[in-house]
């Protein structure tokens, strides 16, 4: 009964007798014991390759004292995957472009139509709306606008090209349909060509257009009716309209599409134009002194969009040169919008839930981050990793149980608003007026990088260099923010 | 005398200068006429001197013995008092001068023995001044005069005769006489040139006379160095097999001062066996037997020291350890924690698509399976040796994340796998028992693919390093004749890099069969011979040269056109990489072979016999055959062109005239030259990037021929290989957004990136070690292997066998200084480094480092640095700071107590 040493990774096992009246397999079992290395999984290097299982000891000569080296590990084997991932190189040729660059395709220019391809790159960039254009498929109904339905069906058409695409997408169609609901954009220059127009005209009435005909995937059958143009950029504002001289108050509500952030001499920052916009003057006949008068119109924002609009007013009239100017004025605004501050008393207390939960999830994904850094000590560090981001997961729960506006929406199953907002898209515009220059959309990407579509070319950006289209100078403008919100899973 | 000289000088030095121009002229000529005239009418002690000589010289011719022998004393006298600036002949000389046809033919006449001989001493010495070119009437004259101490007539004319006596010599060979004479004036010389720190020109002269083994008893304690450096030095512009005799000089005198290190450098630098054991035998310090071992271990050459070699089995085991080469995982790891680069990188922390300006890919929304490869190799490379990464190893706690270790290996496409799982091998690099539980699982798998990648990961860990228990053959041999070739494929790689220069019989006796047989796929074979090409490289084996020529002759046309073939010839020429001449005997064979193979096997061997050696001969032979324009289907130019650089490589000044010589092909030569200039170019600057390579490699990594691109972009990251180079990254980083919409480009920029940042900067390709002075026949042969792989890029990096790119594992070492103390444990000391300076030659103690920097071991080594221990508290074993070194305390020492 020889005794030998058994050596496994950076352990040795000392004194292992071998009892060489029995099989090998007997001695892998006890090594089972010591490792816990299954004997199948056990390889033992002796003379001449490894000890087989019903080997004979004899003819291997294992010496008094010898070091046995064993391999193998108690690991799980690796299976593959289930479902393996889609390779670019299994791809389609024509889709293999695309997926390979990250972005989707450009849009050919067919004549001062920039305008309209930084409407549809932005409008694009919406995965909901992509969707929902996607499964659009309602046929021409009675009483309703021919024309309606056939720029739906020329949206859809356009982004499904546009989806699959390596090349730029020349939107022939999509112009003429366009142009056929809408004549003001056929309108022509002397020479022929298409006049440049407002991209955010082209913005709203095509939104229009899309909020007439989308419905929402029909999940349950109540919600058929919910028009999903609304349901995505709609903005519920409650405004209180006083009127200065009889102190009356009256109120009421309605919904738009996009903010406007006006942009006068103190206005430096979204914010701040934000502010204004909601804020406004007007004459209105007062019903208890009879005649018109100066009301004061405020208005809060009484429920939030996923997607958030926002214009920058920066086209006037000018009556005496009888043409749209433009405000060169440099209007910041952030990568990340809070609007909390517009909201009415009503929608505060709402948000106030889900913004406190989102703030525990990003504090603690913060105080992951910390403890990995200290944890250098491996598994440890890991284990107790686990413990303590459990233990604020059951501290987050019972916070949002406690609290008493949030514990009704708790067995909401939708993710909620939180009134952060993060910038996904940027239409600008270059040049002095609103007739002229050129407009460019920016967008952000799935994979967080952005992309500026320059017509038919897509351009890969930085970031920081998104922020820098505020304006004051000569270099792209914002025009349209597209925001989209930062949504907190209810526990 | 004395104030004669500065003017004198001062003449000389208008001489030399061209006649000013205009006016000023003018005055200057009046100067020097000046001047000449003053040289005519000499001083008062000139011309007293000159009567003096003149009267001497007159005497000589007297008849009276007598007044002959005191004039010829006088004018030896003179002669020898007489000093002289570097610039001008003593004045004697030049009184003399006007009589030296009169003495010449005085002495045809004399009669007086003893006289005659006298007179023949300063005629000889005169002669050095007057004697026309090739008269050697110097030595002719010394020849005839008496044997006197002949430093006595100055260094000057001691260089004179023995430069005549080589030139004499060549002559006596040539007509076959007698040099008996000659060679008792050298043993003169000799131990002249030797005290008087000229021991080149005592070499040289040894060297010319065909004696160098004179040289041995003359040299001392105090200039063996200086000799040594010499000597092995110059071994390398010496023609075979004259280098040998001059390393064995060497190592002769190394031994006999007892500097058993070097003597083991030479020993290896010569191949002879024999020689290494006897410094076992003759070593008796542990400490320095230890250091013995590491040398050997870098070398890559496994010893058996058998009873002899060590005094104890205790210590045999201790030694035999440092032998496998075992330590080296920890002494790697050692350099990484104290750099602190142990943090695993990601192949994203590589690219820093941050960096590139304007236009570049936005990430693909969609896997693709090539560049997600690329990320496999990436990370490989770059987190080599170091046990972990953030791709392959994370551990499982992490699955649930949906980002455990298999999934990345999932995210591979097939023959990818293969790929990925082998990267495991390479992030666990030389460390067995760390390794090869992370690869066992593999080893389960139900795919093939996974299975192959696993068996060559287990060849991987084991590759350069040996384990006692040996278990790379245990798990491989079962493998080898499996019946799916890609597991086949990668048991044979994973053989041929664990065993790699180890010559093992097992392995030979389990891959021949394979190797000739012809059911087999041609692509399984090509890569059994290969790895007994590496196994047996250097060894000039008969049966494997025998079984890879029988299968080159019985395969057939088809098979032999495969691309895979060619590893055929490559396994057949590795086994003689380095033996020149003894690739003889198979030559004439491969010259029987089908015409397919014929001419790309004969140049293949060429190229490897002769890698290394710098002959000239064989670059100027393979240039020639680049000189052709030929038909298409030819392809013997490629291996051609690698041949220039692999024989070129061997010293510096053949190394500057290939890249000049490679520039020209470019210029002129065809396609599928152009191809491979950049690998060669590659292979001559391997994790050295010069400057100059680095910008012919940028140009053509913008080349029209998509594969020239290809080689360039590749040998980019091969000359920046483990460097970090920050120019070559910033380019690869360009060169990444220019051809993000090719992916097979992308791929190599990719391979490239993850070359440069190999092991994160710690490692170097370099198949030489020790300050240039051995190559690593392992190491080479790993590259040549690579290089071929790269030659066909198409079909071999870009199709399915990509894991070609681990032979580069045989030549990867890390480039660091870790000092030891006499336990083996690491000790921190100061230490300088800097830019190496080439000292062979110089007289005294010439600083051997310029701008230098201190710090404290361990420490990274660039290429072209050295170090030098900036204390004298401890004395290195090794005169190579390279690598481990064991310091012993200096027992001299004694602490300074201002810096106490």
């Amino acid at each position: 009964m020889p005794t030998v040493s058994v050596k496994w990774q950076k352990q040795v096992f000392t004194g292992v007798e071998i009892d060489t009246e029995q099989v090998p397999y007997v001695f892998k079992c006890q090594l089972y014991d010591l490792t816990g290395v299954p004997p199948e999984r056990q390889k033992i290097t002796v003379k001449g390759g490894l000890l087989k299982d019903d080997g004979d000891w004899e003819n291997l000569g294992v010496k008094e004292g010898q070091r046995l080296m064993l391999m193998g590990t108690a690991d799980e084997i690796p299976k593959a995957p289930e479902k393996g991932p889609v390779f670019i190189e299994d791809l389609p040729e024509d889709e293999q472009g695309t997926a390979a660059l990250g972005h989707t395709a450009g849009l050919v220019n067919l004549g001062n139509t920039c305008y309209m391809n930084s409407t549809v790159q932005c409008l694009h960039s919406v995965p909901e709306l992509r969707l929902a254009l996607k499964e659009y498929s309602a046929a021409v109904g009675t009483g309703i606008d021919p024309l309606l339905h056939s720029l739906t069906a020329a949206t859809r058409d356009l982004f499904g090209e546009l989806d699959k695409s390596l090349r730029p997408v020349a939107p022939i169609h999509f112009l003429t349909v366009l142009q056929k609901k809408y004549p003001q954009f056929a309108q022509q220059t002397n020479h022929g060509l298409y006049m440049q127009q407002d991209a955010e005209e082209c913005w709203t009435q095509l939104l229009y257009v899309l909020s007439q005909r989308l419905q929402s995937v029909p999940q349950d059958e109540e919600e058929v009716t919910n028009p999903v143009v609304e349901h995505l950029f709609g903005i519920e504002l409650k405004s209180f309209i006083k009127c200065a001289e009889s102190a009356e108050e009256s109120s009421e509500s309605e919904t738009v599409y996009t903010l406007k952030c006006h942009i006068s001499s103190e206005v430096n920052h979204l914010h701040e134009g934000l502010k204004q916009g909601l804020k406004s003057e007007l004459e209105k006949t007062s019903p208890i002194l009879g005649h018109s008068t100066l009301h004061v119109k405020e208005s809060h924002i009484n429920k939030l969009p996923p997607y958030l609009t926002v214009q920058f007013v920066c086209f006037f009239w000018k009556r005496e040169s009888n043409q749209k100017a433009k405000i060169l004025r440099k209007v910041g605004y952030p990568l990340v919008l809070d609007v909390f501050d517009f909201c009415t008393e009503e929608l505060r207390a709402k948000l106030k839930g889900p913004r406190k939960v989102y703030q525990e999830t990003e504090d603690a994904k913060v105080g992951l981050k910390k403890k990995e850094k200290e944890g250098a000590e491996g598994v440890k560090a890991l284990q107790n990793l686990g413990t303590s981001t459990s233990d604020e997961n059951v501290e987050m729960v019972d916070d949002a149980g406690q609290h008493p506006s949030s514990s009704e929406k708790v067995c909401a199953p939708e993710p909620e608003v939180t009134g952060i907002y993060d910038l996904v898209a940027v239409l600008t515009h270059k040049g002095r007026s609103a007739d002229s220059g050129h407009y460019v959309a920016w967008v952000k990407q799935d994979s967080g990088k952005w992309i500026e579509f320059d017509d038919e070319q897509p351009i890969l950006q930085k970031e920081e260099d998104i922020t820098r289209l505020s304006g004051g100078g000569d270099w792209h403008m914002a025009y349209i923010c597209l925001y989209k919100a930062r949504v907190a899973l209810p526990h | 005398m004395a104030p004669e000289h500065p003017k004198e000088s001062h003449q000389m030095d208008h001489d030399a200068q061209p006649p000013p121009p205009s006016s000023k002229s003018v005055v200057k000529d009046a100067k020097k006429k000046k001047d000449e005239k003053k040289d005519e009418d000499l001083s008062e002690e000139d011309q007293a001197l000159k009567q003096q000589l003149e009267l001497y010289v007159e005497r000589v011719q007297d008849v009276d013995p007598a007044i002959q022998k005191v004039a010829l004393e006088a004018m030896r006298e003179e002669i020898r008092t007489a000093t002289s600036s570097m610039t001008s002949v003593p004045k004697p000389l030049k009184f003399l001068r006007p009589h030296y046809g009169a003495l010449k033919s005085y002495y045809e006449k004399m009669v007086n023995a003893e006289l005659k001989r006298y007179l023949a001493d300063v005629i000889s010495v005169l002669a050095l001044t007057m004697s026309e070119d090739g008269d050697r009437e110097s030595l002719c004259f010394r020849l005839q005069g008496s044997v006197g101490d002949i430093g006595s007539w100055g260094h000057e004319y001691v260089r004179n005769l023995a430069g005549e006596i080589g030139n004499e010599f060549q002559q006596r060979q040539i007509e076959e006489q007698p040099v008996d004479d000659l060679m008792d004036l050298v043993k003169q010389i000799v131990p002249f040139h030797v005290k008087h720190n000229a021991e080149p020109e005592a070499v040289d002269l040894l060297m010319e006379v065909e004696s160098l083994d004179l040289l041995v008893e003359h040299i001392d304690k105090g200039n063996y160095k200086r000799t040594c450096s010499y000597l092995t030095s110059f071994a390398s512009y010496v023609p075979e097999p004259d280098d040998t005799l001059v390393l064995d000089i060497a190592y002769q005198l190394y031994c006999k001062f007892e500097k058993y290190p070097d003597a083991l450098r030479v020993a290896l630098r010569m191949d002879n066996t024999q020689y290494v054991k006897s410094i076992f035998a003759a070593c008796k310090d542990f400490s320095e037997k230890q250091q013995l071992c590491y040398i050997l271990a870098r070398q890559g050459i496994s010893l058996d020291l058998d009873g002899e070699l060590a005094d104890s089995n205790e210590q045999r085991d201790i030694l035999q350890e440092l032998i496998s080469n075992s330590k080296l995982s920890e002494g790697y790891l050692t350099l990484a924690r104290d750099l602190d680069v142990m943090e695993p990188k990601t192949p994203d922390d590589i690219y820093k698509a941050h960096l590139i300006d304007g236009r570049a890919s936005a990430g693909a929304s969609v896997d693709s399976a090539r560049q997600n490869l690329a990320a496999t190799f990436v990370n490989a490379f770059v987190n080599a040796g170091f046990g972990q990464d953030k791709l392959m190893t994370v551990p499982s706690t992490e699955s649930l994340t949906g980002s455990s270790s298999g999934s990345w290996l999932f995210k591979n496409k097939e023959h990818g796998k293969a790929s990925a799982a082998a990267s495991l091998g390479l992030i666990a690099l030389w460390d067995v028992d760390g390794g090869l539980p992370l690869v066992d699982k593999y080893l389960y798998s139900n795919d093939n693919h996974v299975i192959a990648g696993a068996l060559l990961a287990v060849g991987i860990v084991n590759c350069g390093v040996h384990n006692e228990c040996d278990p790379a053959y245990a798990l491989l041999c079962e493998s080898v004749n499996k019946e799916d070739p890609t597991t086949r494929i990668g048991a044979i790689m994973g053989l041929g890099l664990a065993y790699a220069g180890s010559q093992r019989e097992e392995v030979l006796k389990l891959l021949t069969p394979i190797v000739h047989d012809f059911k087999v796929g041609i692509e399984v074979a090509g890569f059994a011979a290969l790895s007994l090409g590496l196994v047996y490289v250097g060894s000039c084996n008969e049966d494997v040269a025998q079984s890879i020529i029988l299968a080159l002759m019985d395969r057939s046309e088809a098979e032999l056109g495969e691309p895979l073939a060619h590893f055929l010839c490559l396994g057949l020429g590795l086994l003689y990489l380095g033996k020149q001449d003894a690739v003889d005997a198979t030559m004439e064979v491969a010259k029987t072979l089908h015409e397919k193979i014929s001419k790309f096997c004969q140049v293949t061997l060429d190229s490897c016999a002769y890698a290394g050696t710098g002959n000239v001969l064989k670059v100027q032979a393979f240039l020639s055959l680049c000189g052709d324009h030929l038909e298409k289907g030819d392809s013997h130019q490629a291996p051609a062109v690698l041949g220039i650089a692999l024989v070129a490589m061997a010293e510096e000044l053949g190394l500057d005239m290939a890249i000049r010589s490679l520039e020209h092909l470019l210029q002129y030569g065809e396609q599928n030259i152009r191809r491979a200039v950049p690998l060669a170019l590659g292979i001559l600057s391997i994790s050295n990037p010069k400057i100059s390579v680095m910008d012919t490699l940028s140009r053509l990594s913008h080349d029209t021929d998509s594969e020239v691109a290809m080689a360039a972009t590749v040998s980019l990251g091969i000359i920046g290989a483990g460097t970090n180079n920050a120019r070559i990254a910033g380019m690869l980083r360009n060169l990444s957004s220019y051809y993000y919409k090719d992916p097979s480009l992308l791929f190599c920029v990719r391979i490239a990136q993850g070359l440069v940042h190999m092991g994160k900067g710690l490692l170097t390709l370099n198949p030489y070690h020790s300050d240039r002075f051995m190559l690593s026949n392992v190491a080479l042969a790993g590259l040549i292997s690579f290089l071929h792989g790269s030659l066909d890029m198409k079909s071999i990096i870009l199709g399915k066998y990509h894991y070609v790119l681990y032979f580069l594992v045989l030549a990867i070492q890390p480039r660091m200084l870790i000092t030891l103390d006499e336990n083996l444990k690491p000790l921190s000391v100061p230490v300088r480094v800097g830019q190496a300076v080439d000292v062979v030659g110089q007289a005294g103690r010439p600083k051997t480092i310029t701008g230098f920097q201190t710090h404290t071991t361990p420490v990274l080594l660039a290429t072209g640095d050295r170090a030098e221990l900036a204390t004298e508290k401890y004395i290195p074993l090794s005169s190579v700071l390279e690598g481990f070194v064991i310091l012993k305390l200096n027992p001299d020492y004694q602490q300074d107590h201002l810096s106490s």
